[in-house]
């Protein structure tokens, strides 16, 4: 039998001590071994590319200010989707890290009793109605917006944490759109297949998002800018546009002309979303503007007439009304297609009662990209996501560089 | 009587062929503009639904949306959002807002307080087919329509995309359809505004 000392001993004449000649050789091992290490770590690197950095707890939530409602999931697919499914991986999620969930009879008693049938926004009596009956902070929605079980699976979902009370307003609002195929990486070793897996993906990051919120941590993912290409094609902008003011806006849905189901909804959806994290807007809740329509009985034939955008203003007390016309919104299913987008959009100022921004934007999931699909969107929620934003960065950009603003050099003939 | 020459002849085919080309070298007019018409007067206009006498019934409302921000991006004009121009239509009692009489025009105007009124017709918009090549085209044309007198002080028109000869030599399949929409639209406001 062989004694460990001797195997240490084996091990030790296996690797006998280098002589003085042979620093050489060691030098040259090393730089070898770190060489290889290199090459394999350059090549897994692309696994890793692009994927959201997902703790494994995330950060958790302040305790003592987060009981809040999780409402049942709207769902803008057009199709059937497992919404019941993903609320309860919603809740799961949030309860793991350490928000208080109200219990599901509860909210169930209280859509009952108060009548609730929309769930994608809240209007100022039910979030009046949660702070007395039930005592929550915050009313979570969320907004399936595309889902397809198809390999490569994809995912969209917006979410949003309003407040209760008298005056319910968007506290934290952010977004994803997912596709198994985003990075697949080398071999296709990030290539995710199963639908369940995308979807856990796709809530973690949402998850993290609101728990940096609830932390007191910066906003969802704030830091990240829209690429040039993304820009509008076209675009007017007001001179009577204040850099420096934040403004209250309405978002009206939007105009469809698209073959889609629920665009205009979604459309609207994404423009509160960028809208609210450029930090030049205070955004109404959906809701509550979707309840001043139904008030006010506005019929929207083309888009927001004058006078529908001056009782908007009095009754909710903004600034400028967001309207505009989705002509393409399309997604694709399986590996073969690309998101194409094409939109306007339009903000009526209230004191001037003229259009302050005009514009018309366009884009293919696959616009700009040239070598080895780098760059490539693959679901029209991200694409318009980074559209959005790019018009909320150019629109308080250097004036002087805008188009048709005062003091352009054009002319009637 | 002078015999003609071979010098005599060359000349005569050369003027032939010269004439033969001459149409070639007419300048194409496709707009009018009122004379008597002073557009520095016209501050606001309304873009009316477009006419679309394609297969796709939103070509229109495609083209239109595209020429209401290139107008309004110019600065030069000021143009109505388009549910404005859509209650102004309701109110005036405007069966068909894209074919105005001058009396419907005038009528609109009154209501919603503009200077002039577009009209326009998308003639074609798509993919064309010759052989086995394919590109994007766009035919579209617009009139401007004093809303005071009810006449039509600019009329123009443009062509854009079709099969050229670098697509049936390459077989590209033309330009995206976004991109000839925008140049059909930068020929008529230029044919307008400097």
């Amino acid at each position: 039998m062989i004694s460990s000392a001797a195997l240490l001993n084996k091990k030790i004449s296996l690797f006998p001590p280098l002589q003085r000649g042979d620093e050489r050789i060691s030098r040259s091992r090393f730089f070898f071994g770190a060489a290889s290490m290199l090459v394999v770590a350059l090549l897994f690197l692309p696994v890793v590319a692009g994927g959201e950095e997902v703790g494994r707890d995330g950060p958790k939530a302040n305790k003592g200010r987060n009981r809040i409602v999780v409402y049942p999931i709207e769902n803008l697919t057009g199709a059937a989707a497992p919404i019941k499914e993903i609320r309860k991986m919603c809740i799961e999620k949030l309860k793991a890290h350490g928000v208080d969930v109200l219990e599901e009879e509860l909210l169930e008693q209280l859509m009952a009793k108060y009548r609730v049938r929309y769930t994608g926004g809240i209007n100022r009596e039910i979030a009046k109605a949660l702070k007395q009956d039930v005592d929550v902070e915050g009313i979570l929605i969320n907004s399936l917006e595309f889902y397809s079980d198809a390999n490569p699976p994809k995912i969209s979902l917006i979410s949003r944490l309003v407040s209760t009370g008298e005056d319910p307003s968007i506290l934290w609002m952010d977004g994803v759109g997912l596709a198994g195929d985003d990075s697949p990486g080398i071999l296709d070793l990030g290539l995710i297949e199963d639908p369940n897996l995308l979807m856990d993906k796709a809530l973690k990051t949402i998850m993290n998002s609101l728990m940096r919120y609830l932390s007191g941590g910066p906003e969802g993912r704030a830091g990240q800018s829209a690429k040039k290409k993304f820009n509008p094609k076209i675009f007017y902008r007001s001179p009577v546009l204040e850099f420096n003011r934040k403004y209250t806006v309405a978002i009206a849905p939007f105009f469809s002309i698209s073959d889609r189901k629920y665009v205009g909804e979604i459309m609207g959806l994404h423009f509160a979303r960028e809208l609210k994290r450029t930090g030049n807007f205070n955004v109404i809740e959906p809701g509550i503007v979707r309840q001043v329509f139904l008030e006010l009985r506005i019929v929207m034939e083309q888009g927001v007439s004058l006078a529908n955008a001056e009782l908007i203003f009095g009754m909710l007390n903004a600034d400028l009304v967001v309207s505009g016309e989705v002509i393409d919104y399309e997604d694709y299913q399986g590996i073969w297609g690309k998101p194409k987008v094409s939109f306007s959009a339009q903000l009526i100022e209230r004191r001037t009662r003229e259009v302050m921004w005009s514009s018309h934007s366009y884009n293919e999931g696959d616009d700009g990209v040239f070598f080895f699909d780098r760059g490539r969107v693959n679901t029209a929620s991200a694409m318009t996501s980074q559209m959005i934003q790019a018009i909320g960065r150019m629109m308080f950009e250097d004036s002087k560089r805008g188009q048709g603003v005062a003091g352009s050099r054009t002319r009637v003939k | 009587m002078k015999a003609v020459t071979k010098s005599d002849r060359l000349k005569i085919l050369l003027l032939i062929i010269i004439l033969l080309f001459l149409p070639a070298c007419a300048g194409r007019r496709t707009t009018y503009i009122d004379p008597n018409m002073d557009f520095g007067a016209v501050k606001s206009v309304a873009v009316m639904p477009f006419v679309g006498l394609t297969r796709d019934p939103v070509v229109a409302e495609r083209v239109r949306d595209v020429f209401i921000n290139k107008l309004l991006a110019t600065g030069a004009v000021y143009v109505l959002p388009v549910g404005e121009v859509a209650r102004g239509t309701a109110r005036a009692e405007i069966s068909n807002p894209s074919a105005l009489s001058p009396e419907e025009t005038i009528k609109l105007g009154g209501i919603i307080k503009v200077q002039a009124v577009i009209i326009g017709t998308v003639r074609e918009y798509g993919e064309v087919r010759s052989g086995t090549v394919s590109s994007n085209v766009i035919s579209l044309s617009l009139q401007m329509i004093e809303t005071q007198t009810g006449k039509i002080v600019w009329t123009t028109a443009s062509t854009r995309g079709g099969i050229s000869i670098w697509d049936r030599l390459l077989g590209s399949g033309g330009k995206p359809m976004n991109k000839i929409t925008e140049r059909a639209v930068n020929d008529l406001i230029s044919s307008l505004i400097k």
